[in-house]
């Protein structure tokens, strides 16, 4: 078995009071993308902050490649985005980018680097006359700019166009098929969808779903009918319903009962369609779950 | 490798830009100098050292104490450190970024001085004054990293600016000492600014620069060290990321 390229060996972590992670076991492996899921507060960004070597662990282990990300050394193989590109407003984009890739050995030339992510226009622009989405294509192209064997990328595609985030999808899948590894934490659980080979959810500081897409869809058991009708709808069995433009979204456990159900009432309905959940649904179902029984 | 040169540029370049930072920290005290020298009545050699130690203060002040409160927690901060280099370079750099512009802003109040006072400074005593400028300002650096680290970005630039002019003013830059009110002058003779004014004066003179001045300002610097790592390690604690 190569060895993970980062991992948290049962780690704990608090600030002060607040208790950000216990016990949390999570590996990458390389040439892999896992994306890291989780509500605002559940521990995403402190197991980023330890892996990128931000912070130490309280107890447990975390490891680059095997070696101590608090070295400087450990973290020339990773690339890192920021989580918010606040650039520094004097600095021009080539000369933040110029000090980012001095700090690799075998980093790229800034100027390859710029014309890789389409940035080249903008190298003479001041971090202060960025917009939202040039600042977040930066952040992403910083994080490459040491040929990393591993990168971070935090909210890669946060508030950019659907047209830019295909490209940046597609860029890093073509690192993955190099064999560089991607951590991925992101809201756009569509994201996470298309892109990630593993997911793992984090919520209340721990591991509550690690697997691949397709089996944490699973393990929620839920499937999705949808149907159009004019009539009420009071059928079972149904986990929770939703209406929206017309169209009724029930899921369900047994969708074969359901549907069985739903022939035998008489309603007049149309347009029906048996789904997987998606991994929102599965994410909904993992993550409020322990926020609605207490 | 070696980091420093291109930390120093970046640093150096992007304070350069920042109007807020080149007004208080080079013009100010240039412009404020010309204010009042030409109404103050003395030795122009004491006047002259007095303003060097107010803009060698001012980089203590403003690039330490504003610059660290107000950077300490910006995402560009936290992406820093997770860039491969010792948490000492950025230190390094800011030390050198430090003694840049104090230089220039010194330089440009010689240059100032000497067209509108006469000055009569050998080099031997000009580098002597650079010694007690170098030397006295270490404590108020590190009094400024204290206040970087213990202050908000939001409350740092008002404390920055009242212990800046107190200080100075407390310490005898703008008023000679003997004609400070008798309270002022007890507390004076205590101040780090004093002790800096004071070696700056002798330095001037061709008179010695006596060990009392520099043992006082040693003291505080081991107590704002300690301060301003206090501060780093509070910070640090406390911060959620």
């Amino acid at each position: 078995m190569t060895q993970p390229a980062a991992e948290l060996i049962a780690v704990h972590k608090s600030y002060g009071a607040i208790r950000a992670l216990e016990g949390v076991s999570l590996s990458l492996a390389q040439g892999e993308i896992l994306a890291l899921l989780g509500p605002n507060g559940a521990g995403k960004s402190t197991a980023v902050s330890l892996l990128t070597g931000l912070r130490p662990p309280d107890s447990g282990t975390v490891r680059l490649f095997g070696a101590d990300p608090r070295q400087p050394a450990t973290r020339a193989a990773i690339g890192v985005t920021p989580q918010d590109s606040g650039f520094p407003l004097g600095l021009t984009v080539a000369e933040v980018t110029r000090f980012v890739c001095r700090h690799y050995p075998n980093g790229e030339a800034p100027e390859a680097l710029l014309d890789r992510f389409g940035l080249t226009a903008l190298a003479k622009r001041r971090g202060g006359a960025l917009s939202g989405g040039q600042r977040r294509m930066l952040s992403v192209a910083l994080a490459f700019a040491g040929k990393p064997r591993a990168v971070f990328l935090d909210e890669p595609t946060t508030g950019i166009d659907i047209d830019v985030r295909r490209r940046l999808w597609d860029a890093v899948r073509a690192y993955r098929a190099q064999g560089g590894a991607v951590l991925l934490t992101t809201h756009y659980l569509e994201e996470a969808d298309q892109l990630a080979d593993r997911v793992a959810v984090i919520g209340h500081g721990r591991v509550i779903a690690d697997g691949t897409t397709a089996a944490i869809r699973a393990q929620v058991g839920l499937r999705r009918v949808r149907l159009r009708t004019s009539e009420p709808l009071a059928v079972g069995p149904v986990a929770r319903q939703s209406l929206e433009d017309g169209v009724h979204t029930l899921y369900t456990a047994d969708s074969d009962a359901l549907v069985r159900t739903l022939v035998t009432s008489g309603i007049a309905f149309h347009d029906l369609e048996i789904l997987p959940a998606t991994l929102e649904d599965a994410f909904l179902a993992l993550t409020v779950r322990p926020g609605a029984a207490s | 490798m070696n980091l420093l040169p291109i930390y120093y540029r970046t640093q150096f370049t992007g304070l350069l830009r920042s109007p807020a930072f080149v007004a208080a920290v080079v013009a100010l005290p240039s412009l404020i100098f010309l204010f009042v020298s030409g109404t103050a009545r003395g030795d122009n050699n004491a006047i002259f050292a007095s303003f060097t130690v107010f803009a060698a203060l001012s980089v203590a002040f403003f690039q330490f104490g504003v610059g660290i409160a107000q950077d300490r927690d910006t995402p560009w901060e936290r992406y820093r450190r997770v860039l491969p280099a010792s948490a000492l370079m950025p230190f390094a750099a800011n030390v050198l970024v430090a003694l840049t512009f104090a230089a220039i802003s010194v330089g440009l109040l010689a240059i100032v001085a000497s067209l509108t006072l006469p000055l009569t400074i050998t080099w031997w005593n000009a580098a002597r004054l650079a010694l007690a400028l170098v030397g006295g300002a270490i404590p108020m650096a590190l009094l400024g990293i204290a206040i970087g680290y213990w202050v908000s970005a939001r409350a740092a630039l008002a404390v920055a600016n009242v212990l800046y002019l107190a200080l100075s003013f407390g310490g005898g830059i703008f008023v000679p000492p003997r004609a400070l009110p008798g309270w002022l002058d007890a507390i004076s003779t205590w101040l780090p600014t004093r002790r800096i004014v004071e070696l700056a004066w002798a330095a001037v003179a061709g008179r010695p620069l006596q060990m009392e001045h520099w043992l006082l300002l040693a003291a505080y610097a081991v107590i704002l060290a300690a301060l301003a790592l206090w501060g780093y390690r509070r910070d640090e604690g406390n911060r959620y990321s």
